[in-house]
């Protein structure tokens, strides 16, 4: 079977084809991932809010201020435990139930702390009001009108500095609250 | 027609090589080695270990630590003592395991789930090392020529695991009996080996 | 149409036909195998106590059976409990830690309101965590009997298999998957052992 001319017409379209392909592949791509995509922009990709010491910031429906940042220091060796204590007064309580909260003690290294489970015995002795306080999980329940107030320990080594509060609230992603 | 015949089994067997050359999911997902020697300090990214002693034991008693008790096995005990730390965030190592030289894997013992130190419940601060303590069950003829794997998780895809060999242990230093008891200082278990 | 065309025509179908006829018979024999399985299953072989079952993942020998009110550890419950109790040795034969024996072994025929068994290990006398390769080990399933229902006296056991795949059929990754019952096994039960006051 001998080959016929490929016509003109046909030679373009071939090539039209070809060049569709450039456009046609990323598009596929971006459409099969746009969900995974969207998933870890809305993880990664977060704006702080910068509260310095004593201000207040409205944040997912709340007024917040930190209230207390205590340095207590437990034996044995160079452990410092800080005792944060933080309140919101609520106005909206809708974004603050959406979904769960995360706070977490940031140095200037990056260095990220998370809160120990319970408040250890030390920090029971030093400051028992701050042991009573619930953790962040009680916005969970927070009306409106009332001010929840929460409080969390975190365990870290001697020389952090330049320590600050990240409190992130599901709902209100990507906002966070930097408390300095 | 000859051509085309070649074309078609050239194609074939291309294929058929890259079908028995691919790798399966378990070995494209498995985890990223770092590779360390006892003693010394084995560097992952989120996670820094080392291992400070090992001790082979045939009977492990537990004393006032929650269920008190002697552990018998039909194998030898291998409890490691060693030094973890996180890096960057706060985390814990859920997954530690002993390759033996025949290429299986022992996992932690949860036998002794009551001792306080044991490694998959210990949560570790970035910047603070804390005592670990590791129980496994072996067989006594995979003590010598085993790898000690630590990571964060089984499961995870592609997430680092400290591959530790230890070398230099031998049937011989099996001892008859441990006692493990809770510590009072910063190690928060006493292990004393006969 | 034309002589040639016509000719091409007949050859497609012809070709058509071929395929079709090919794959209407691998559909039939399927079909056929299926149903002819189905009407004339294999029979599961029964097995005495204390013969190794091989079920892949793990070798099991079942010791016997008893009734009981107090668990493998000793430790008497709240509520007086009916607990029916297999003893049974079991060798891990995969080449990691495994604790998957909740599924093992089932009581044939089933028994309405039983809840799923828990193991203990007898070495301990405590729940039993994973089970290490090639190190066998003495167990104890216990099941809490609901009280609607009489304390049996013959217990039938249906165990389960399991299969390595290197390359699973979603991911390409290995497991174990299960497969149909390699035996049953049939044993007395122990009724309870009464203390005999003095």
């Amino acid at each position: 079977m001998t080959a016929t001319a490929v016509s003109s017409g046909e030679r373009r379209r071939y090539w039209l084809s070809v060049a569709a392909l450039a456009i046609v592949l990323p598009a596929a791509i971006a459409v099969n991932s746009w969900n995974s995509l969207e998933e870890w922009r809305s993880r990664h990709v977060r704006t702080p809010l910068a509260v310095e010491r004593g201000a207040i910031q409205h944040y997912a429906g709340a007024q917040w201020q930190l209230s207390g940042l205590t340095r207590l220091s437990e034996s044995p060796g160079n452990t410092i435990l800080i005792v944060a204590e933080f309140e919101a007064a609520v106005d909206d309580p809708e974004l603050l139930q959406k979904g769960p909260c995360q706070v977490i003690l940031v140095d200037d290294r990056g260095r990220r702390w998370q809160p120990t489970f319970l408040p250890p015995r030390v920090v029971r002795q030093a400051r028992p009001a701050a042991a009573d306080k619930p953790r962040c999980g009680a916005l969970l329940k927070a009306e409106k009108g009332k001010t929840t107030t929460m409080a969390e320990t975190f365990t870290i080594p001697d020389g952090a500095t330049d320590l600050a509060l990240s409190v992130t609230i599901a709902g209100a992603r990507p906002e966070y609250l930097l408390f300095k | 027609m000859f051509r085309g015949f070649v074309a078609v089994a050239f194609g074939a067997a291309v294929l058929y090589g890259l079908q028995r050359t691919t790798p399966g999911y378990g070995e494209i997902t498995s985890p990223i080695p770092v590779a360390g020697k006892p003693g010394q300090r084995v560097d992952a990214t989120a996670f820094t270990i080392g291992i400070a002693k090992v001790h082979l034991v045939r009977a492990v008693t537990t004393k006032n630590v929650g269920r008190a008790g002697t552990f018998t096995t039909s194998g030898v005990w291998v409890l490691v003592e060693g030094a973890a730390e996180a890096k960057s965030e706060s985390l814990t190592l859920m997954s530690a395991e002993w390759l033996g030289p025949n290429g299986i894997r022992y996992a932690l013992s949860q036998r002794f789930s009551t001792v306080s130190g044991m490694l998959p419940a210990q949560r570790l601060e970035p910047g603070l090392p804390k005592p670990v303590l590791m129980a496994f069950e072996i067989p006594e003829s995979q003590v010598s020529g085993g790898t000690l794997l630590v990571a964060r998780s089984a499961w995870t895809p592609l997430e680092e695991q400290a591959r530790i060999e230890m070398t230099g242990i031998k049937p011989d230093d099996i001892r008859p009996a441990a006692v493990l008891a809770r510590g009072q200082g910063a190690v928060p278990w006493i292990l004393s080996v006969e | 149409m034309s002589a040639e065309q016509h000719l091409t025509l007949r050859r497609r179908l012809l070709a058509l036909l071929i395929a079709g006829v090919g794959a209407a018979a691998a559909t039939a024999i399927s079909f056929a195998m299926t149903v002819y399985e189905a009407a004339n299953p294999k029979p599961v072989p029964v097995v005495a106590a204390g013969q190794p079952i091989d079920t892949g993942r793990w070798i099991i020998t079942i010791r016997d059976a008893r009734m009981g009110s107090t668990p493998p550890t000793g430790i008497k419950p709240f509520a007086p409990k009916k607990l029916l109790m297999v003893e049974f040795d079991l060798d891990n034969r995969s080449a990691s830690t495994s604790n998957v024996f909740l599924r093992l072994f089932t009581i044939d025929p089933p028994v309405a309101n039983l809840s799923p068994p828990t193991f203990y290990l007898a070495r301990d006398k405590w729940i039993a965590g994973g089970l290490q390769p090639g190190m066998p080990e003495r167990m104890i399933a216990s099941w809490e009997w609901p009280s609607a229902v009489p304390q049996p006296q013959q217990l039938r056991l249906q165990i389960a298999s399991q299969i390595y795949k290197r390359r699973d059929n979603l991911y390409g990754a290995p497991g174990w998957f299960d497969r149909d019952p390699v035996a049953v096994v049939a044993l007395a039960v122990a009724p309870e052992a009464v203390a005999t006051e003095r």
